[in-house]
């Protein structure tokens, strides 16, 4: 019986790294107990998130042999934070905190997900309610806007440099209030239930919500759009050990050959991942350089 | 009887198939009822865990901004395990209407959820923040209340549903009871009756057959049923054979008795009549005897010829000579018989001429063992009561036949007389009973005994159309075979 059992062990583990002959390291990583902690931001509900990333994280585990273990933080800055105090791995940042941690801390960026509809890139949308009456930028003032966060491109980078771009210089005076919603879905929400003027979030999140909730495309009209960002991707810190770096990438980068990580990703609701590099951010950085924003020194934390 | 035995011990054990019956489903139903409890006590379980899992996200929220504010790992777990336990309660649900309320709850909770997230995630000023988490706050209330609701509904009803269940059970168990208390005395009841039933009968058998023993013949058993009805008519059969039996025995001791008397009588009588005959003879011889009486004379000779022929009879019938058997021909000698009865001397002329006679003699007849003298001194006396019955002439019917079945010979000899009288036909075969002025009453006597020392029967009767019929059955006996 026991020797069965044993057989049988050997025939599975023999399965499975048969498999991964496909991975160009081709020993087993023997780093069985290294336990990775990635963050995640939270552009979506945050008790969903883990939901989400799980089946990628998962599949990611068991290829690379590697813990990996979820934390979801509550801001977009945090994940900097976190970065020292929580003593974070990797994590997947947002276009804009990619940056800000990339030149506070070295992350090296290594996958991001391609969706399903063929997206790997966002960019920034500027909305308001259609019987607002608000069309340009004259009409926002004395109104409530509503960012996402301090730390990222959609809900704070564009819109500042689309208020340097139309001449607010202080956008604290120009509106009565603004506010940092958290997630780009409550800064739609929040415009189109009237609890703010303007928003400003993703457009990926726009046309999500937008296919489910026929008000938005019916009461909401967006006013301005902006260039396309790299989609959150997985960055990692820069002394993690170069094997898992590799094995982590060449797992991402290869999971849509596979059918289990085909159907992770499906669940996940992306087609791959693709590879990404700090050149990919190219549009960040000039929006941060339009605005004359220092990376290493910007004050993320929200007021 | 044993149809009733079998009629019975059916009924009892369809009763007791019922009741086991009965017995094992309502043990089943009670237990299905208590497995159906224990599940919806668990769902009760599954609830009130919902419930403290709510609270425990609402009090995340109320602590959030204190200083005893849960990590937000914690609360992002207590959530998970509020949606977890949500997403159980749909495991076990399946009727249409709880359906729709527990999708409204899972609804209510995806609310919460995104009411929780939009305060863990938000960064505005304190009147934006406390208006979002009151929000949040509230629609944890409300989800409490809700689930409060719930609980206190289906706890309600749970209460009722045990109480329900309990009641059957209570119910079952009354109806065991009962039956285990009927079931018993019904049975020894039944049985009780069954033996009565049996014990009676054999009672009264046992009752007729002492009476039997202390000789009342006449006893008869009444009023029995089934198989004691036969076991009756047999001992009845029985009694009456017994006392018939009894009563030939009596007469055949009887003609005993008189035969000897007879015989001794006859012997006495006999020398002295031989003596006065013998004078008379002479006397009439005597040329001294006027004519008239020597006619005298005549007359007294023949009278005590007839006194000696009666005497001769008496003798046959009270010591009847042993038969000699031989092979005989039946037919041969009955239609000797015919032919020398209607030659008969005792017969007037007229008569012997005006009667009219038949035979149908069967060809097949087999030869049988037999006294021929016997028989056609059975069949002369038959055949001179039918002549004599047929005064004014009449039709002498005689027939024989073989019954193969009974291995037997039948001899029929009728005629269209008289008849025999009514009253008179019981009593015809015992000696001395005559009609005639002049018979002895001992010719069926004779006749009847010596078709009985044959091992036959005789029996007579009118016919129909007038005149009587008698027919007499004899066995066929295979030669060498003693009597
Ligand atoms: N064939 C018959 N028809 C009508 N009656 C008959 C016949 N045979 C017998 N009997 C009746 O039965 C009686 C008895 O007959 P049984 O032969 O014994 O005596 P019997 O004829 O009277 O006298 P015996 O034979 O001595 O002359 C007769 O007296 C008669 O009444
Ligand atoms: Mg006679």
């Amino acid at each position: 019986m026991v020797k069965v059992f044993i057989l049988i062990c050997v025939i599975i583990i023999s399965g499975c790294s048969k498999q991964e002959t496909t991975s160009p390291d081709e020993t087993t990583p023997s780093t069985i107990d290294t336990t990775l902690v990635i963050g995640l931001i939270p552009e979506r509900n945050i008790f969903n998130q883990i939901e989400r990333y799980e089946p990628i994280t998962g599949y990611v585990a068991e290829k690379t042999g590697v813990n990996i273990k979820l934390k979801v933080l509550t801001r977009y800055g945090n994940i900097i934070d976190n970065f020292v105090s929580a003593g974070l791995d990797g994590a997947f940042f947002g276009s804009f905190t990619y940056t800000l941690a990339h030149a506070k801390l070295g992350v090296e960026v290594l996958a991001r997900p391609q969706y399903i509809d063929g997206t790997s890139t966002y960019h920034g949308l500027i909305f308001v309610r259609r019987d607002s009456g608000i069309k340009t930028v004259k009409e926002m003032k004395g109104k409530i806007f509503a960012f996402v966060d301090k730390a990222t491109t959609a809900g704070y980078l564009v819109p500042l440099f689309y208020f340097k771009e139309h001449g607010i210089d202080n956008y604290r005076t120009y509106f009565k209030e603004t506010y940092f919603t958290g997630t780009h879905q409550d800064a739609i929400y929040d415009v189109l239930n009237k609890k703010a003027d303007i928003g400003a979030a993703k457009n990926t999140v726009y046309r999500r919500l937008a296919d489910v909730d026929k008000r938005i495309t019916k009461e909401l009209v967006i006013l301005e759009e902006f260039l396309d960002v790299p989609e959150n991707g997985l960055a990692v810190r820069k002394d993690l050990d170069v094997s898992i770096k590799n094995n982590l990438k060449e797992a991402l980068l290869n999971m849509h050959n596979d059918p289990a990580g085909k159907s992770a990703l499906r669940d996940f609701g992306a087609e791959k991942f693709i590879e990404t590099t700090d050149n990919d951010y190219a549009n960040v950085y000039k929006y941060t350089k339009e605005i004359n924003l220092d990376l290493a020194t910007y004050d993320y934390i929200n007021e | 009887m044993k149809k009733k035995i079998i009629i019975g011990l059916s009924i009892f054990s369809l009763i007791f198939l019922l009741a086991g019956i009965y017995i094992i489903t309502t043990i089943e139903t009670a237990t299905a009822k208590l497995d159906n409890l224990i599940t919806l006590h668990q769902v009760e379980i599954l609830r009130e865990h919902l419930l403290i899992n709510i609270k425990r996200v609402q009090s995340d929220l109320n602590l959030k901004s204190t200083r005893f504010a849960r990590s937000i790992d914690t609360v992002i777990l207590n959530v998970r395990n509020m949606e977890k336990m949500a997403d159980k309660c749909f495991e076990c649900h399946h009727s249409e209407d709880v359906l729709e309320r527990l999708s409204e709850l899972r609804n209510d909770i995806d609310k919460y959820k995104d009411a929780l997230s939009r305060v863990f995630t938000i960064r505005a000023n304190t009147g934006r923040l406390k208006a979002e988490e009151d929000s949040a706050f509230r629609t944890g209330e409300n989800l409490i209340t809700k689930v409060n609701n719930m609980i206190s509904i289906a706890s309600s009803k749970l209460e009722k549903k045990t109480q329900s269940a309990l009641g059957n059970i209570a119910d079952t168990k009354t109806v065991l009871y009962i039956l285990l208390a009927i079931g018993p005395p019904l049975a020894a009841g039944i049985a009780f009756i069954f033996m009565r039933g049996f014990t009676r009968q054999v009672n009264v058998l046992l009752e007729a057959t002492r009476s039997l023993k202390e000789g009342n013949l006449d006893y008869r058993i009444e009023g029995l049923k089934d198989e004691f009805e036969e076991v009756a008519a047999s001992f009845n059969n029985m009694a009456a054979s017994l006392k018939e039996q009894m009563y030939k025995m009596q007469r055949t001791e009887q003609m005993v008795v008189l035969g000897e008397l007879a015989a001794g009588l006859a012997h006495e009588i006999k020398n002295p009549l031989t003596g006065i005959k013998l004078s008379m003879e002479v006397l009439s011889e005597k040329t001294f005897t006027s004519e008239e009486d020597r006619e005298f004379i005549l007359k007294i000779i023949d009278e005590i010829k007839r006194i000696d022929s009666l005497i001769k009879s008496l003798l046959k019938f009270a010591r009847p000579p042993k038969p000699n058997l031989a092979v005989s021909d039946l037919n041969e000698i009955l239609n000797d018989t015919v032919t020398f009865s209607l030659k008969h001397p005792s017969l007037s002329s007229k008569t012997s001429t005006s009667i009219n006679v038949l035979k149908h003699f069967d060809k097949s007849l087999p030869e049988l063992m037999a006294d021929p003298m016997q028989l056609q001194q059975v069949f002369l006396n038959l055949l001179l009561n039918a002549i004599d019955t047929m005064q004014d002439g009449g039709t002498l019917f005689v027939k024989t036949s073989y019954d193969a079945g009974e291995n037997t010979v039948q001899i029929e000899i009728s005629d269209t007389g008289k008849g025999i009288d009514e009253n008179a036909i019981d009593k015809i075969f015992q000696p001395f009973f005559t009609t005639k002025p002049k018979g002895t009453g001992l010719g069926l006597a004779i006749t009847k005994r010596l078709i009985e020392q044959h091992g036959g029967a005789i029996s007579a009767e009118n016919n129909p159309g007038g005149g009587a019929t008698f027919k007499i059955s004899l066995p066929v006996k295979k030669e060498g075979k003693n009597l």
